[in-house]
């Protein structure tokens, strides 16, 4: 009494040709030989892989991009993870418009945000863009960091931090010595998540972006607006492998979906 | 041991005040803008002024139609998709299930660039088009409505799949056998146990789907560009060629309602969910 | 007072709700008790509060002579071995049996775990991730864990519980043996009757966080006070005697076959040494039992049974 599993076969497969086909095309295109944008590709190269690294702007946006991914997350995390514990074990009063405050980013459109920190932050106070995208990126990111820590901490018993205060714990080094080797996947996974969310981060960058100060995608934008040639394709299957890489590795080591 | 009050949220403070005044204080400054006549004072000028465009209208309700398409249209899709994902062994089930996640991890600009090649006017499809000789030169794919719906289409199809197929996974086990072995074709099995079964699961994956469309700006950048503007690109567009702040607020204002409505909506019908669980 | 554990007028609160009201007990140096109650009624909040895992809302607590109601839990020097055993899942057996070593920044620390991995049988498992272990050894090395730091009150969260009984008898042999060895102070809670009888000196009764008895297990088994204490020590027949006060049997000690009552068998369980059989009477429900050699009743049979007076421990009103 099951549905045909060739109706179902061909149901998925369609659904992943859909999903996942454009990336194929896009890296064949890539590869192409010829100087335009083309499928199927006008012979193989990796031309156009090598053209991307000698692009200035996108080897610069490429480290700040990665440097807000990073920083951007650590400070999430360096914030969050508190949150998550006291949210996690601790009956806190007004829990409701706390919770809500910590998820905000997760709620107020990006591309609001950018523009409303430019105006009322960078424009009149002189504060830097860099400084700036760092801030919305951490709290972009908190979020993320907040409830897969928290997730992780409930799966974690409460009464082994008990057993180390009374070996002779403190409340902090009970935290070091016992919950924090703990959750230590959690923590990984937070990081992952919120490195990949930043980096691939579009709206809240938008407005905030200034001479030599653009983050790799809101480059990758500009760059095709003048120009229609493959190396944004290449710089795309580039990002792909790399996520792809990435989220590969955590599955493998952490079992990173859990954790999403 | 945790009783302390003040410990708990003396933990958490750092975090609510760090997200509230990086994104709601500024967010409230702008939105309250919006509301400020010429002369100072409270106006809704700005709301009036917007909607008396035809453009701003235009863009107004083509962003609540597309959405609209995209969630209905990644509904039939999901569901069809869905289904079938469950009916899979756990092993493959959870294969497929890592393929369907996977584009959520890409960088959005890497998936919808991938249009450019298979939409453009010599792309893959008008290759077909010319090919079967349908059309003599190919049509025009970008930069229409059309090419916003598929990008769109893309972006957010997983978020419904997975949605779906969790509350399929919760549904008891061998309802539709059941039905079928009650007489039932597909059609009622469908309407009269599949859907009642996971409308949660459709809301939840609904919301998520029209929020992200609506709130989109990478998609309608590069496949709408300015010939179709949906509400974020219009923003964008009404700050760096007008700066036209009032515009830019009443969008802000309405991109901000739709989230929280959206949020709201999905937090209601995922609660009972989880006191299930 | 001398008491090396002297618990005064503790008051426990979870947030407005008092779960143990003014409770006061005694406990003497290297003495065995056992905290003996209903679940629910507030022994495990007992034990928290007096390693310092809970703040009485009043009250004291204090451990040889010392007064350590608001002290932090790692300056107590008690050790707790919790129902759910709380191993760190991420350290090996040694590095658990360790840890608290460690903390002191004790001298000798590979002998001392060894040592006590020794005592709980368990030296061989000293490399294993904790997790990996079943629940009986997850509860020795969590002893042993708590043994090595030579606390001087050790408390046991329902120790024999979770175990089946072979391993349950066994884990009484290890604990009457550390006592014995080590003389440390042992409370441990448990809401089995036999559970207290098999290993404690001395049994506190609760209900409701209040102390309904306490006193030797002996006492205690031959002569609860109360209609509470009685029928959780297994005197299942209590009627009102003729001077209008409260009578208890055990249905041992109920005749059956003859007498001046009469009844009908509802039902019968059979444990082993003995049939206990569930009779209607005029005088309510009746339990008795007979050796299991005997010639059985049957169901709805009318039997004759006599409840001997002699035999009857007389309770306080209520
Ligand atoms: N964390 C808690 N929050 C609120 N009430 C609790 C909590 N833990 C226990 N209680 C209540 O306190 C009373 C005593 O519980 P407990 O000490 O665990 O009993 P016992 O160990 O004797 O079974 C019970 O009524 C229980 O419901
Ligand atoms: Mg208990």
């Amino acid at each position: 009494m099951k549905p045909s599993s060739t109706a179902t076969g061909t149901i998925i497969g369609l659904t992943l040709v859909f999903l996942i086909g454009p990336f194929i095309v896009i890296i064949l295109a890539a590869l192409t030989a010829g100087n335009n944008l083309a499928f199927p590709p006008d012979g193989l190269s990796l031309k156009w892989f090598i053209k991307v690294f000698t692009v200035e702007s996108f080897r610069i946006s490429f480290f700040i991009s990665m440097f807000l991914a990073v920083f951007g997350t650590l400070t999430a995390l360096i914030v969050g993870v508190p949150a998550a514990y006291a949210i996690a074990r601790y009956d806190i009063p007004g829990a409701g418009a706390i919770q809500l405050a910590v998820s905000s980013p997760l709620i107020v459109p990006g591309i609001i945000v950018g523009l409303a920190l430019l105006r009322y932050l960078v424009i009149p106070t002189g504060f830097t863009i860099m400084a700036a995208l760092f801030l919305a990126h951490a709290a972009l990111i908190l979020p993320y960091a907040v409830r897969v820590v928290t997730s992780s901490l409930q799966n974690l018993r409460v009464d082994v931090e008990e057993a180390a205060l009374i070996l002779g714990c403190s409340r902090l080094g009970s935290f070091f010595r016992v919950v924090f080797p703990n959750i230590r996947g959690g923590i990984l996974a937070a990081f992952i998540l919120g490195f990949v969310t930043s980096f691939n981060q579009v709206p809240v960058s938008l407005f905030l972006s200034g001479p030599g100060v653009r983050t790799l995608p809101i480059d990758m934008l500009a760059y095709m607006e003048t120009t229609y040639d493959p190396s944004v394709a290449a710089l795309a299957c580039l990002l792909a492998i790399m996520s792809v890489g990435i989220v590969f590795l955590a599955e493998r080591f952490l079992g990173f979906s859990r954790y999403v | 041991m945790f009783e302390n009050k003040t410990t708990g949220l003396l933990l958490v403070l750092p975090a609510a005040v760090f997200a509230s005044v990086l994104f709601l204080l500024p967010v409230g400054i702008l939105l309250s803008e919006g509301f400020a006549g010429s002369e100072g004072g409270f106006s809704l000028g700005a709301y009036v002024e917007f909607f008396s465009s035809e453009l701003n209208n235009t863009v107004f309700w083509r962003s609540l139609r597309l959405g609209l398409w995209v969630m209905l249209t990644s509904a039939v899709i999901g569901y069809a998709a869905a289904f079938s994902i469950v009916q899979l062994s756990p092993k493959s089930r959870g294969r497929v299930f890592a393929l369907i996640i996977l584009p959520l991890m890409i960088s959005p600009v890497a998936r919808t660039y991938a249009w450019l090649v298979i939409l453009g006017r010599t792309g893959l499809v008008n290759q077909v088009i010319v090919g079967l000789g349908l059309s003599e030169e190919g049509l025009q794919l970008l930069f229409t409505e059309t090419a916003v719906f598929i990008g769109l289409l893309q972006l957010f199809l997983p978020l419904m799949i997975i949605a779906l197929i969790s509350s399929m996974e919760n549904m008891p086990r061998d309802v539709v056998p059941a039905a079928r072995v009650l007489g039932a074709n597909w059609f009622s099995v469908f309407f009269r146990v599949i859907l009642p079964l996971t409308r949660e699961g459709l809301v939840v994956g609904g919301t998520l789907v029209f929020a992200g469309s609506i709130t989109a700006y990478i998609t309608p950048a590069i496949l709408g560009g300015s010939k179709v503007l949906m509400l974020e690109t219009l923003l964008y567009q009404r700050v760096t060629v007008a700066n036209d702040y009032a515009a830019a607020s009443v969008i802000a204002m309405i991109l901000v309602v739709m989230s929280i409505v959206t949020n709201l909506l999905l937090k209601r019908l995922a609660k009972p969910r989880n006191r299930r669980a | 007072m001398s008491d090396f554990v002297s618990v005064d007028k503790l008051t426990l609160a979870y947030g407005d709700t008092v779960a143990v009201p003014e409770l006061s007990f005694g406990i003497g140096k290297g003495e065995l008790i056992a905290l003996l109650g209903p679940s629910g009624c507030g022994k495990t909040t007992t034990m928290r509060a007096i390693a310092g895992l809970m703040t009485p809302k009043s009250g004291t607590i204090r451990i040889d002579g010392r007064d350590v109601t608001r002290l932090a839990p790692s300056l107590r020097e008690v050790g707790l071995v919790f129902q759910s055993y709380a191993l760190f899942p991420h350290l090996t057996v040694f590095e658990n049996v360790a840890f608290g070593l460690k903390m002191r920044k004790a001298p000798n620390i590979r002998e001392r775990v060894m040592a006590g991995l020794e005592s709980v049988g368990l030296r061989d498992f000293a490399n294993r991730l904790t997790p990996d272990l079943s629940g009986g050894q997850q509860q020795r090395v969590s002893l042993a864990r708590s043994l090595v730091v030579e606390p001087k009150v050790l408390l046991l969260d329902e120790p024999l519980s979770n175990l089946d009984a072979r391993l349950r008898l066994e884990m009484q042999m290890v604990l009457k043996d550390i006592q014995k060895k080590t003389g440390v102070t042992m409370i441990f809670v448990t809401h089995d009757q036999s559970e207290a009888l098999a290993l404690a000196d001395r049994i506190v009764l609760m209900k409701d966080g209040r102390i309904v008895q306490s006193g030797l297990a002996e006492e205690m088994y031959s002569a609860p006070r109360s209609r509470f204490a009685a029928d959780f020590f297994g005197f299942e027949n209590i009627l009102p005697g003729r001077d209008g006060g409260l009578l208890a049997w055990r249905p041992t000690a109920i005749r059956l076959g003859d007498g001046p009552h009469e009844g009908t068998i509802r039902g019968m369980s059979f444990g082993g040494d003995y049939r206990t059989y569930v009779i209607d009477s005029a005088l309510g429900e009746i339990k008795g039992s007979v050796r299991a050699g005997l010639p059985a009743f049957g169901e709805g049979e009318k039997v004759r049974f006599d409840l001997p007076e002699g035999e009857a421990v007389r309770l306080e009103a209520a």
